[in-house]
């Protein structure tokens, strides 16, 4: 990626999200490819390229990306499909990026969409798990996230009022989000928070996600093909890093560092910004700790310092760094694998300035943050960063 | 997370499912830790691997640790895997082998409150059928 804005999105889409709403992953792609033919008012047979994410309801299916293609009368000369978790969207802007500079295609329906919570079949994950996870007992994220969050506390202190504060900026912006979940679109106090059970001590019930289905996608294509096609708005990719089983040799490795510390300074250079130019944040959120970490790793602070800058910076969708204005995750709900597109469809909305009563002022630039898988005995697996700009 | 898991029994580990653990396995049977080492390198790894973590190559061989370790971060479990519905709440933790692997596995003779990061621990082995012996841990 580098700042030269040869790249556009020049739509998104996004279903409402809903416990176990009965609609497949198909339906619910089929929502958001619909949703963007009607905002950019373009022909589909002009999208040549599909980057689609990898799912906990369909992901059985060896040819998921082909059958997606069928289902929805797509013939791409382009076809790529990401298994990176949470990481998977932004990650498929980098590829399709890279794919419509080589000429391979050029305009792509980047998508996820995950009906995690009415399936009832999840694919084995397998490898060790079956073997050194399983039999001990921890819950997956939760449990690793628990461990997480003790040995941060450990090692730089947590400040709990700080996480309060983030379970309800996060909350108030889901409640001015008609495509949250329904059963999040409830306010919380931060004593709520602090009241909130343990389902992995010292991690509580509400650091966390709720699994829910919803879909969401981009289009992405030349800033060139952009002009030509009529794009009534755009945004440019200029700024993205990435990277999978950060220190994954390292036995000994730092469990509160993450792919972060690399990723972040990589876009961050190619956007030619520091923290203090970035307007506002899309962090990926499956647990608020995670936030806590991506701010201190990509520098907005410093190591040990994410309690305290929380507590005095303004994050609401007023403030001086808005963070995840739909609600994130955590508040809108976790469309399953589909969840890392949610802030990222949210950084691009409000970047065109169709956020409704949540919009943010002068949304310039946005950062996106994606996580992906977990990993034995450590954070995450895929850390990711993405800067957007207007034009 | 999403929603309760239908009961089943607890997860038994399912030997060679990822690659050749046998010896792991048949030295725990003996009441024996053994964990990889890098030939080239001398570097321990734990879990087991098909190669070195150090080198990428398959130079590996099987070597009987000491079981004395240190807590390296501790989680109460509420919200166990499906299987362990019976055993809440129990204690996991990430022990860091004085050899300098970590290993996930439980706490045993240990509450709660007891529980700390730094603190010293033994191996101790829970039998979970006539063929298997799982690695854990309990204060030293």
């Amino acid at each position: 990626m580098a700042k030269r804005k040869d790249i556009a999105v020049i739509g998104y889409g996004e279903t409402k999200v809903t416990l176990r709403g009965g609609r497949t992953s198909y339906e619910l792609a089929a929502e958001v490819l619909d949703q963007i033919l009607a905002q950019t008012g373009i022909d589909k047979n002009r999208i040549d390229g599909l980057a689609i994410a990898e799912t906990m309801s369909e992901t059985s299916n060896p040819f998921w990306p082909v059958y997606m293609c069928e289902v929805l009368g797509l013939s791409p000369a382009w076809t790529q499909v990401n298994g990176l978790g949470g990481a998977s969207g932004s990650g498929a802007i980098a590829r399709a990026a890279a794919a419509i500079r080589d000429g391979m295609c050029e305009t792509v329906f980047v998508v996820a969409s995950d009906a995690q919570s009415t399936g009832s079949h999840y694919p084995e994950q397998g490898a060790w798990r079956h073997e050194f996870l399983y039999p001990v007992g921890l819950r997956g994220p939760v449990g690793s996230f628990g461990l997480l969050t003790q040995r941060y506390r450990h090692q730089f202190g947590l400040k709990d009022e700080a996480l309060a504060k983030l379970a309800v900026t996060q909350r108030k912006h889901a409640l001015m989000n008609p495509n949250a979940c329904d059963k999040l679109r409830v306010p919380i106090t931060e004593e709520d928070y602090l009241k909130s059970k343990y389902v992995s001590y010292p991690l509580r019930m509400l650091d966390s996600v709720m699994v829910c289905d919803g879909a969401n996608g981009v289009l992405v294509t030349s800033t060139e093909n952009a002009k030509k096609l009529g794009a009534k708005k755009m945004i440019h990719p200029i700024g993205y890093g990435e990277i999978t089983n950060y220190k994954g040799a390292d036995q000994l490795a730092d469990i509160t560092e993450s792919g972060f510390m690399v990723a972040g300074p990589k876009a961050l250079k190619q956007a030619e910004m520091t923290p203090k130019d970035i307007r506002m944040i899309m962090p990926y959120d499956d647990f608020l700790i995670a936030i806590l970490l991506t701010l201190e790793h990509i520098g907005f602070c410093g190591r040990g310092e994410g309690s305290d800058f929380i507590l005095n910076t303004d994050l609401s969708y007023k403030g001086k760094l808005p963070l995840n204005t739909s609600g994130g995750q955590i508040s809108a709900g976790q469309p399953g694998l589909a969840g890392g597109g949610l802030n990222l469809v949210e950084g691009v909305r409000q970047m065109f300035g169709e956020a409704g009563e949540r919009q943010v002022s002068d949304p310039r630039n946005c950062m996106v943050t994606g996580i992906g898988g977990i990993p034995y005995g450590r954070n995450w697996a895929v850390s990711n960063v993405l800067i957007l700009e207007q034009s | 997370m999403s929603e309760a898991p239908k009961k089943i029994p607890r997860p038994q580990p399912r030997v060679n499912a990822y690659m050749d653990t046998k010896p792991f396995w048949d030295a725990a049977k003996n009441g024996k830790l053994v964990i990889q080492y890098c030939k080239d390198t001398g570097k321990p790894q734990w879990f087991p691997h098909p190669v070195s973590m150090a080198t990428g190559r398959r130079n590996l061989e099987w070597r009987e640790v000491s079981g004395k370790g240190q807590v390296y971060s501790w989680t109460v479990t509420n919200s166990p895997w499906p299987g362990h519905e019976d055993r809440v709440p129990f204690l996991c933790a990430l022990v860091e082998l004085e050899e300098g692997v970590r290993m996930l596995v439980n706490l045993f003779n240990c509450k709660q409150e007891d529980v700390k990061i730094g603190m010293p621990v033994k191996l101790c082995w829970e039998k979970l059928s006539e063929e298997i012996n799982y690695p854990a841990f309990e204060p030293a």
